[in-house]
């Protein structure tokens, strides 16, 4: 019997259909060839997918390397098939009751490697995963299992884009069985624009149902003013410095009273990579939302190697940059809006009248904006500009509203919806427009939330969140005041346009989005943390199931809801409000002393 | 689920005929608890004495003299059981049932487990092994109320001026008994050393240890300290020669207080940081005629073991609660200026009795030093206690007052027990 036969055989008494599916496929998806070792290699459009020289060797280097990461109880999707030397080793490598499922985008690849190979031995102790990835998903998600997604890159690769809908697919599977309540403490700035995103993101975690600590450094803003005062450069920015580091401290001391699973940054939170390195070392997962300029707010240099999680709202090279300074985890995360604070709005007479226009612009005076916003003084329509550091501006001097002040978020949301066209111009330092147009503002976000038509100068990420029929983009300066005239002729133009954008936003742009997304996928990178939390493996209901063969236990976790999210530390304060002429059980005693235990580590300061 | 009986002692109840000693503590703490166990078990109706300590030092346990066997506590075990415990309680639990399986060598629990820590972990651990607890903990594992030595070691820790009753003798009073009235000690086996160190404290000369670390960093000697230490000693005994003590941490230290010194010093030093195990240790300690070091594990190793120790106490760090047990022991107090007596921290200390000690460590002579005052240990019936070199006045309350206010003494009569 040859090689493709015995495969074929082992393969059929389990999965029967698999067996028919790999013969009735064509092959050729690989050239096979022999290596240096004698073992069979391959190679698809040039390019080795095992090693040419000894494949098994380097098979084992990768399966031993993903084997030490793994977890009991954990299920491991495995991307990439080639001639699955990596998967037999791995299958060796891991426990037989952990569960092994291969991912196979194209059958002819696996009939390429039953040929080639002898895999009756195992070929029947893995989970082969075929057919649609719809359905790959759905299956995989169901195992209410934690996930452990393992790429074998070089046969990875041959199938990136199917690889990559895959991953979607089963992080809306997880986040939409994701039940479990994780405790996120979230770190905001001093200051800044990522202020008001950090208090989005507190909002949205708990609207998910997670419990939020939110350390808020903004109330030391007035502090850092005055430090800003100091003329000396060298001592404002040595107090300016100190004043972080303290803040930082206090960080710790607020983690450390109420141990967080996830600690998330926003950009511009005094974190420094010493702080964090202590934080990694007590064992405490740290994310980092960045939503600014990479080129423009260049300090994530320092501390890229400090967090576990980077998101990030630009694409490459940004996640290169972050990558080659350090950073491990890398997802793009773009902006988002707040539906209850971005909303529609009707004004008064007296609002429309002081807050309306036909066109107007919000934001701060950069360069660019100095630049091409003259264009729009003119007798055709009202212009309205709003927002700070305008001085020297001249030719805007008389469209500038309240001599230049700063406008809270609610009065500019009430702009939003009074104007007719609002102009969204993405900052730059330089004239015109900038070079480097990626990421999408979240002014972009706001507006569309408010149902406020908007133009926006062309960005390179626009596609991926507005299609053209959400979204009004021009590409040069000088298309600026023919789009403006023409959309303020296009009522209905300009309504159907806003509202689909609107429906956009509200369906997959906002902040309970972006932080269910965020959660995801640190959850699918630490399943056995994170992932088994918001998976409900912490919950009171699934831990008694997980009890079933120590009985013991079950009394333990009656007092707590079978949806609620039960720690150590819980059952624990359970047993010792029971009081101290209480009668304790062995069990009793036994989760005293696990908590003791659990408690002796957070000795964070 | 077995239930727990309650907390109380039946009068007229025999002692049992093995006792359990639970000491989690660290290496000073085990060596201080020498006297208790050997008290413990001279009592004629305790046949055997087990103690349960933390696994690295199981084997030191089972050299002290009165220790039947000496049962492993792995902290590192109960840590990662902590951490895992809410994934899978159900393997934790069966996992801890064969741990404790293997460490208690008995089916049942033992009668009493006499408890000489105060944390948490040890009285849950004392209540988990045993019916019944003596020390902290007797009164239930969530009892806040601390038995009146306990009660004490507390009151001292917050108030230290007047306290005057050794540690190791406190534990005697734990456990509801006197202090021996001698100096146990460990019987260390014959073990073989490296081979190049197996000619330290052989040959002509005197051998000192040196315990260059700490526990705590505040109780560290400066390097510096050491390292005019050893110049002077060697400077003042031309045979003498000195073996650096410490763990795989305290290298760096060794490194530095070896770095200053010349190298016709350095080869008649030897560093055995970070490369011997504990027995080891001990071995290499009772082959020296001094140990010198702060208040730390090896100093009380070596006084365990029979050597002679001089100690340097600052900080928190007291002769009169943990000076080196024994008799003929040596210890420099750091002395506050204030009014009221205060911890000398490190920093604040401006000159070190090197002179001093090395004189008295070489020639047997003692004289003062400014901010230090010396100590000579002393033992009668009520264990430890410390002798002012300078005959000056000790304002400390009497040891005998507190035992008789604080002590629940444990009177045995022949055949009949009772409790006083």
């Amino acid at each position: 019997m040859n090689t493709f036969e015995a495969n074929m055989m082992g393969l059929a008494a389990k999965a029967p259909t698999l067996a028919h599916a790999i013969r009735e496929a064509q092959g050729g998806a690989l050239a096979v060839i022999s290596a240096r070792s004698g073992r069979p290699t391959a190679t698809a459009g040039g390019r080795s997918i095992h090693s040419a020289y000894d494949p098994w060797r380097e098979a084992e280097a990768w399966a031993k390397a993903q084997a030490e990461a793994c977890h009991a109880g954990e299920v491991l999707i495995v991307l990439g098939v080639g001639l699955l030397y990596h998967v037999e080793t791995l299958r060796t490598l891991v426990p037989r009751e952990t569960t092994i499922g291969v991912v196979v985008p194209d059958m002819s690849e696996l009939h390429d490697a039953c040929r080639a190979r002898a895999l009756d031995g195992w070929i029947g102790d893995v989970e082969w995963l075929w057919g649609s990835m719809e359905r790959i998903a759905e299956s995989v998600g169901k195992t209410g299992r934690p996930l452990r997604i393992l790429t074998y890159a070089p046969a990875a690769a041959l199938h990136t884009a199917i690889h990559a809908d895959l991953d979607r697919l089963i992080r809306r599977q997880i986040a939409a069985h994701a039940g479990g309540q994780l405790h996120v403490a979230v770190v905001g700035p001093i200051y800044g624009g990522s202020l008001p995103i950090a208090h989005y993101a507190v909002a949205a975690l708990e609207q998910l149902g997670h419990r939020v600590t939110w350390i808020d450094h903004s109330v030391h803003h007035t502090s850092y003013d005055v430090m800003t005062g100091l003329k000396e450069p060298r001592h404002r920015m040595t107090m300016q410095s100190r004043l972080a580091d303290l803040l930082g401290q206090l960080t710790i001391a607020r983690i450390a009273e109420d141990p967080p699973d996830v600690v998330l940054a926003l950009a511009q939170a005094p974190m420094t990579l010493p702080l964090l390195e202590h934080m990694r070392r007590k064992n405490f997962v740290t994310a980092m939302w960045f939503v600014e300029n990479y080129r423009h707010l260049t300090y994530w240099q320092q501390v890229a190697a400090g967090y576990d999680h980077w998101f990030v709202i630009q694409q490459q090279p940004c996640i290169d940059a972050l990558r080659y300074a350090g950073a491990k985890q890398v997802s793009y995360l773009p902006m988002a809006a707040e539906p209850s604070i971005h909303r529609p709005l009707h004004l008064t007479p007296e609002e429309q009248t002081m807050l309306g226009a036909d066109v107007a612009f919000v934001g701060a005076g950069y360069a660019n904006r100095r630049d091409l916003l003259p264009r729009l003084v003119t007798d055709e329509w009202g212009f309205k500009l709003w927002g700070n550091e305008w001085e020297g501006a001249a030719s805007l001097a008389g469209v500038l509203q309240r001599a230049g002040a700063r406008i809270d978020t609610e009065t500019c949301v009430k702009v939003f919806n009074g104007t007719k066209v609002n102009l969204n111009l993405h900052s730059w330092t330089g004239a015109g427009l900038d070079p480097d147009a990626d990421f999408v503002n979240p002014r972009t976000f706001e507006l569309a939330a408010c149902g406020a038509f908007q133009i926006v100068d062309n960005r390179a990420l626009m596609p991926d969140v507005f299609s053209n029929e959400q979204i009004v983009t021009f590409g040069r300066p000088e298309d600026l005041v023919p789009h403006v005239r023409a959309w303020l002729r296009d009522d209905s133009g300009r309504k159907e346009i806003a509202e689909a954008a609107r429906q956009r936003v509200l369906a997959e742009h906002t902040y309970v989005h972006r932080m269910r997304q965020l959660l995801v996928q640190i959850g699918l990178s630490r399943p056995d943390r994170v992932g088994t939390v918001l998976q409900g493996e912490r919950q009171a209901g699934a831990l008694r199931e997980k009890s079933a063969s120590v009985p013991e236990l079950i009394p333990m976790l009656a007092p707590f809801d079978g949806r609620e999210r039960v720690e150590l530390k819980d059952v624990a304060a359970r047993v010792r409000a029971r009081g101290t002429t209480a009668v304790l059980s062995r069990e009793d005693l036994l989760v005293l002393m696990l908590d003791e235990y659990r408690m002796e580590t957070r000795d964070l300061l | 689920m077995t239930a727990r009986r309650a907390w109380y002692r039946m009068p007229h109840e025999e002692l049992p005929p093995r006792a359990l000693v639970v000491q989690l503590a660290r290496l000073g703490d085990l060596m201080q608890s020498l006297p208790a166990i050997a008290a413990l078990q001279a009592q004629p109706q305790i046949a055997a004495v087990d103690v349960l300590c933390a696994a690295p030092l199981a084997s030191l346990a089972s050299c002290m003299r009165g220790v039947d066997r000496a049962l492993s506590w792995d902290v590192l075990r109960w840590h990662a059981w902590a951490e895992r415990w809410v994934r899978d309680p159900q393997t934790v639990a069966v996992e801890i049932e064969a741990y404790l399986k293997t460490v208690m060598p008995m089916p049942k629990p033992y009668e009493i487990a006499y408890n000489l820590n105060q944390h948490r972990r040890a009285i849950v651990a004392a209540t988990l092994v045993s019916e019944r607890v003596v020390g902290p903990g007797e009164r239930g594992p969530l009892s806040m109320e601390l038995p009146p030595w306990a009660d004490y070691l507390r009151h001292v820790a917050r108030d230290r001026g007047a306290n005057r009753v050794h540690l190791a003798d406190v534990f005697c009073g734990l456990c509801g008994i006197m202090p021996p009235g001698s100096v146990p000690r460990l019987r260390i086996p014959t073990i073989d050393l490296p081979a190049d160190l197996s000619s330290i404290g052989k040959g002509r000369g005197l051998w000192v240890a040196i315990a260059v670390g700490a526990g705590e960093g505040e109780r560290c000697v400066p390097p510096v300290v050491w390292r005019d230490w050893i110049r002077a000693f060697l400077d003042a005994n031309g045979e003498g020669h000195v073996i650096l003590i410490g763990s795989h941490t305290d290298r760096e230290r060794a490194g530095a207080i070896q770095d200053g010194l010349s190298s016709l010093c350095l080869g008649r030093i030897w560093d055995c940081t970070g490369r011997t195990t504990l027995m080891e240790t001990a071995a290499l300690l009772a082959r020296c005629g001094w140990v010198v070091g702060s208040d730390t594990g090896p100093l009380h190793l070596g006084a365990a073991v029979g050597t002679r120790a001089m100690g340097f106490y600052f900080a928190r760090a007291r002769v009169h609660e943990t000076g080196p047990y024994g008799q003929g022991h040596w210890t420099w107090q750091a002395q506050s200026q204030e009014e009221r007596p205060t911890a000398v921290d490190v920093a604040k200390i401006e000159r070190w009795p090197i002179v001093e000690s090395v004189r008295l460590l070489v020639e047997g002579n003692a004289t003062a030093c400014d901010g230090w005052r010396l100590w000579q240990s002393a033992l009668d019936r009520f264990g430890v206690y410390q002798v002012a070199e300078d005959a000056g006045s000790d304002s400390g309350e009497p040891r005998e007052d507190v035992w008789r206010r604080v002590h629940r003494p444990l009177q045995l009569k022949a055949r009949t027990h009772e409790y006083v």
